[in-house]
């Protein structure tokens, strides 16, 4: 029998048309989150490396603009 | 604490008591009657505690409401906290911008050198009135800058801040009170209409010039609605962190164990910052209005209902952060000190950079203060503001 690892692998969806562009996201989740040119939030950053942060952001996010898609557990 | 008479909640929560010390009141509340009918100024009202109902609430605003004078300060809607989506949200878009995080980060080196200043005012000293000299003209300060506004006009501005939010009658005098606030809003029109009319003529890039030529939708803000949005960033920008730099340091002079690690370990000022945001809650409560009937905490709500959302109750909730006790490592803060939802203070950033540079340059600076003896320190009702805060420390 080999080894096998389980490496979860969340993924972020923002609503552009929810979101308000108030940066809240990049306080609680700097490094993950940034705003782009239109003023609306993008992923700049390793969602899975900070995901408790992604966490934090996407319930503090004011407009529930930001979904985490839940890790599929996939075997290598 | 005896039991409360139901009529009596919104008495007791807007004394002048409760707001030198609010928590076993909150408590009391809280635990007794989470969802409950009472009122204010003989207008009924339903008073909501816990953090949950709360958050609930501010989290649908399709229900409950900001629209229709839920505030009453201004002649016209105070923009955007009495908006509803969408329209609010098209007017969020317009100002975040300035107020994301990004933004407000470089603004670190003027507010250290604005708070650096004032402390220079008073250090020699061994004393001074920390809500005159130092909690109200800091974010007055930052606030004119970001505007453009000349700093000649501060007095002007604090006696329409002062009358606005705590004007000068008897707590029962309610109808002094709104007259007071009309004539105030009137004021405070007058003034900016002068100043919209300039920055239409000579813009330049503060806030107030860059609203003045903003478009919303494809078309520029009408008159109304840069009046009301000047309104609503006067009496943000120069209350509220005024408020909670009070409410922060009355707790840390009468606290000397916890003030002693933000001395010892300045790295723990950010969690202190949210944990006495919480603890403090300086805007102890939101206003709402029922948009249509819905059921909050098991009552029912009809459409038009006038809710009053307690925050500083919600901040002292034991389902969400335990037992009651100050933790500045408590991670993550869930606290409705800024609100929640689609209006969450539109200034939190920078109240926090502010409170953030006050606290390390206090701390470095005049370490050992203590209230000045014999100092009696009361807090206003409502957005919780000293008068007075006297304090003494080493001459440095």
């Amino acid at each position: 029998m080999t080894g096998e690892a389980q490496v979860p692998a969340c993924r972020v969806e923002i609503d552009r048309h929810t979101c308000m562009g108030s940066g809240n996201c990049s306080y609680w989740a700097p490094g993950v989150f940034d705003l782009d040119g239109d003023g609306v939030a993008t992923v700049v950053g390793d969602v899975n490396e900070h995901i408790d942060e992604v966490r934090s952001a996407a319930e503090n996010c004011p407009t529930a603009a930001i979904t985490i898609i839940e890790a599929e557990n996939r075997t290598i | 604490m005896t039991a409360l008479d139901r009529d009596d909640i919104g008495t007791r929560l807007f004394s002048p008591e409760v707001a030198d010390d609010p928590h076993a009141t909150y408590d009391q509340l809280r635990t007794t009657c989470p969802v409950s009918r009472g009122t204010v100024a003989e207008m009924p009202m339903v008073f909501v505690f816990r953090h949950e109902d709360v958050v609930s609430a501010l989290r649908q605003p399709e229900l409950f409401s900001s629209a229709g004078g839920t505030i009453g300060l201004g002649e016209q809607p105070l923009i955007p906290v009495e908006v509803d989506p969408p329209q609010h949200t098209a007017y969020r878009r317009l100002l975040n911008p300035q107020f994301v995080p990004r933004e407000i980060e470089r603004l670190e080196g003027d507010v250290r050198e604005m708070v650096t200043s004032l402390i220079d005012g008073f250090a020699a000293a061994g004393s001074c009135d920390f809500h005159l000299d130092f909690a109200t003209p800091l974010p007055s300060g930052i606030f004119l800058a970001l505007m453009g506004l000349p700093k000649a006009d501060l007095p002007m501005f604090l006696k329409w801040r002062d009358d606005s939010i705590r004007p000068p009658v008897a707590p029962e005098d309610f109808e002094g009170a709104q007259r007071i606030r009309a004539e105030t809003g009137r004021a405070i029109s007058e003034y900016f209409r002068h100043a919209i009319d300039e920055r239409r003529h000579q813009p330049d890039d503060t806030l107030l010039s860059r609203l003045v030529h903003a478009e919303i939708d494809g078309r520029p803000l009408s008159e109304t609605e840069l009046l009301g949005m000047a309104h609503l960033l006067l009496l943000g920008g120069l209350d509220t962190v005024t408020a909670t730099l009070d409410c922060m340091i009355v707790f840390l002079a009468e606290h000397p164990d916890y003030r002693q690690r933000l001395i010892d370990d300045p790295a723990s000022i950010p969690g202190a910052v949210e944990e006495l945001l919480r603890c403090s809650t300086p805007v102890m409560v939101l206003p709402r209005a029922m948009a249509a009937a819905t059921e909050l905490g098991g009552v029912k709500l009809e459409e038009g209902d006038r809710v009053t959302l307690v925050l500083g109750a919600a901040n002292g909730d034991e389902e969400i952060f335990g037992p009651s006790s100050v933790d500045f490592d408590r991670n993550p803060n869930r606290h409705v000190a800024f609100g929640a939802a689609n209006h969450l203070c539109l200034g939190a950033h920078l109240a926090r950079l502010e409170l953030r540079v006050a606290l390390e340059e206090l701390h470095r600076r005049i370490p050992d203060y203590r209230l000045a003896e014999g100092a009696e320190v009361h807090f206003s009702t409502g957005i919780r503001q000293a008068t007075h805060l006297p304090l003494t420390f080493e001459p440095k």
